[in-house]
């Protein structure tokens, strides 16, 4: 049946290339609102800038961006090493409830800009404030949604187990813990692409590398095709981990309905 | 109901009536309020840009860089910002011009704690300096390095924004900083209490222009008159500061009283007045930079900023002192 599909209709339906096409349509609008409005390259650098930039810098953009990352997989690992533990007591105890989740929901509202300079000058200018501040955005999605998982667990199968003579770690191994990974895996996507942006909120405030750093310098030099092509970076950077976590959670529950048939919605 | 309409009506003809007797016309600074601001406001408090019929706004900046943005984009009339940082943008393109400078001797230095007996560039060895990356000093820095022998294997470097430098330095993670010598030894002396011993870049032989007026170059086109006007009044607001630094002082105050202590401002501004002139321009009228003065800065940022060489053959594209009074 597909066979009989011409070549670009079947290019058309191939997942991965409809974001790419329509990234190709906004770079095309990008470059015309430029041409047409006459926007001065100091404001705006046109696409075509930003690429060369990027092929040009390539190298010392790869290396900086390795620095980046680490610092968000260590404030990720932070994330998953802290919050689901705590997500776990939250959900299973009203009384750590009742004292821990207020005071967690009041320190999220805390601007972590504002306090990221005084992490520099408690841990110093190496790869530990980055961490932190990485943590410290990335902590609450997952806490928030591991805890909604594990709350809405259905209790007719909890009822059922128990009336089984299920132990408690089997229930928690056997019903709860399947019924709340997805949306632990939804918090975890939402805190990798966070913990991005707060790596490189670390580095904006203290540090002698990564993309931060080289944002830096070349807002300083008004070199705005740099610049965009840092950015670029991050959102690879962004994008891979996302990928990288989507990819675990299609091998740890195959079963789920969001699984089927793909990232599709419609086949 | 008529007579309802007829004062409406009264009141269209009349608004811009009244708006024609005066420009508004904002000026927007390169930083948040510090020292050098207070001429400004010694002027607008003694209407001093009343008398040549502009209705003066001040605010605060977030760094040269977007100043000269904004004074680009046309959002604002005239800014307040570092000329280097000015010619980098209006090399690539940005329609700014200096209308005006201000500082012709630089007032970018490197600092530390008096207590850590940094008296020269030679004790500068061995020692950790805080820099903030991109940013004006950190480029003209090379250059200072270059003009007192040392290298950068000499000493370390960390690297953050203006705050992290400052904490860095308060909190002895570094011993210098790279900072302007009426800022930022003022705010560790107000956060510490301790002296602060400065080594100006100027004393080194590094001949740059600070900050200074800039306006985008459709108002010179379009409004040369309103330049020649608002120069005229900010003239004599730093005139009337260089005499009278106390009451600059208390004017910034009056209008902003969070704009910091008394004392350290008067301080800053005292420190100030002296870059007003090189020795070529001692004695003449402020915001005069000789021809000489912008050439040298040119040439820096050429070699040390980045500045593409091509794009800045002629340095008197970037400035003009033909509407100053």
């Amino acid at each position: 049946m597909s066979a009989a599909r011409p070549l670009w209709l079947r290019l058309l339906h191939s997942v991965w290339l409809r974001p790419v096409l329509l990234l190709i349509i906004l770079l095309v609008i990008w470059d015309i609102v430029i041409r047409v409005f006459a926007i001065p390259p100091y404001l705006i650098p046109t696409p075509a800038s930003v690429v060369e930039a990027l092929v040009e810098e390539w190298p010392r953009l790869f290396g900086e961006s390795l620095v980046t990352t680490y610092a968000t997989l260590g404030g990720f690992g932070l994330s998953i090493a802290f919050g689901i533990p705590m997500a776990l007591a939250i959900a299973y105890s009203r009384t750590v409830e009742s004292f821990v989740y207020p005071l967690l929901v009041f320190s999220q509202s805390i601007p972590k800009v504002a306090i990221a300079p005084l992490f520099v000058v408690w841990f110093g200018f190496g790869i530990l404030p980055k961490i932190i501040v990485a943590f410290l955005l990335g902590f609450f999605p997952v806490v928030v949604s591991t805890v909604m998982g594990f709350k809405s667990v259905e209790a007719d199968m909890l009822d059922l187990a128990r009336s089984m003579k299920a132990s408690k770690f089997q229930i928690f191994l056997r019903i709860s813990l399947p019924q709340a990974l997805p949306s632990i895996f939804a918090g975890l996507k939402v805190s990798v692409t966070l913990a991005v942006v707060g790596a490189v909120v670390g580095e904006f405030v203290g540090s002698n590398s990564g993309i931060g750093y080289v944002l830096q310098i070349a807002n300083g030099n008004f070199d705005l095709p740099l610049m965009f092509a840092g950015l670029v970076v991050l959102s690879m950077i962004g994008l891979l981990l996302f990928i990288a976590v989507d990819l675990v959670e299609r091998l740890m529950i195959p079963w789920h309905a969001s699984q089927r048939g793909g990232i599709q919605a419609t086949p | 109901m008529r007579i309802m309409l007829l004062t409406l009506a009264w009141l269209m003809l009349a608004t811009p009536a009244m708006a024609q007797d005066n420009d508004d016309v904002t000026l927007l600074l390169n930083w948040y309020l510090y020292s050098e601001h207070a001429p400004f406001f010694l002027g607008q408090e003694r209407g001093y840009f009343a008398d040549e019929g502009i209705d003066l706004e001040i605010q605060e900046g977030r760094g040269s860089g977007p100043t000269v943005q904004a004074v680009a984009a046309g959002t604002v009339e005239f800014g307040y910002a570092d000329v280097a940082t000015m010619i980098k943008a209006a090399a690539k393109g940005a329609p700014v011009k200096a209308v005006g400078v201000l500082l012709q001797t630089s007032p970018m230095s490197v600092m530390g704690l008096t207590e850590k007996n940094i008296r020269t560039p030679e004790d500068i060895k061995g020692k950790t300096v805080a820099v903030t990356p991109g940013d004006a000093m950190s480029q003209v820095w090379p250059l200072f390095l270059q003009k007192t022998g040392l290298s950068q294997d000499d000493f370390q470097t960390v690297s953050g924004d203006a705050q992290t430098k400052l904490n860095a330095v308060i909190n002895d993670r570094a011993d210098l900083l790279l900072g302007y010598l009426m800022d930022q030894n003022m705010r560790i002396f107000d956060a510490t209490g301790k002296d602060v011993h400065v080594i100006p870049f100027a004393d080194h032989g590094v001949n740059l222009v600070s900050s200074g007026i800039i306006t985008n170059t459709d108002m010179i086109q379009d409004n040369p008159d309103l330049v020649r006007r608002f120069l005229a009044a900010a003239s004599r607001s730093i005139q009337a500061a260089k005499e009278d630094p106390e009451a600059a002082v208390d004017a910034m105050l009056a209008s902003n009283p969070d704009a910091g202590k008394r004392d350290t401002l008067l301080r800053g501004l005292e420190l100030t007045i002296p870059l007003y002139h090189t020795p070529e321009t001692e004695g003449q009228p402020v915001f005069r930079v000789t021809d000489a003065n912008m050439a040298d800065s040119v040439q820096m940022l050429i070699d040390y900023g980045g500045v593409e060489a091509d794009t800045a053959s002629d340095p008197t594209v970037f400035y003009t002192n033909n509407f100053l009074p």
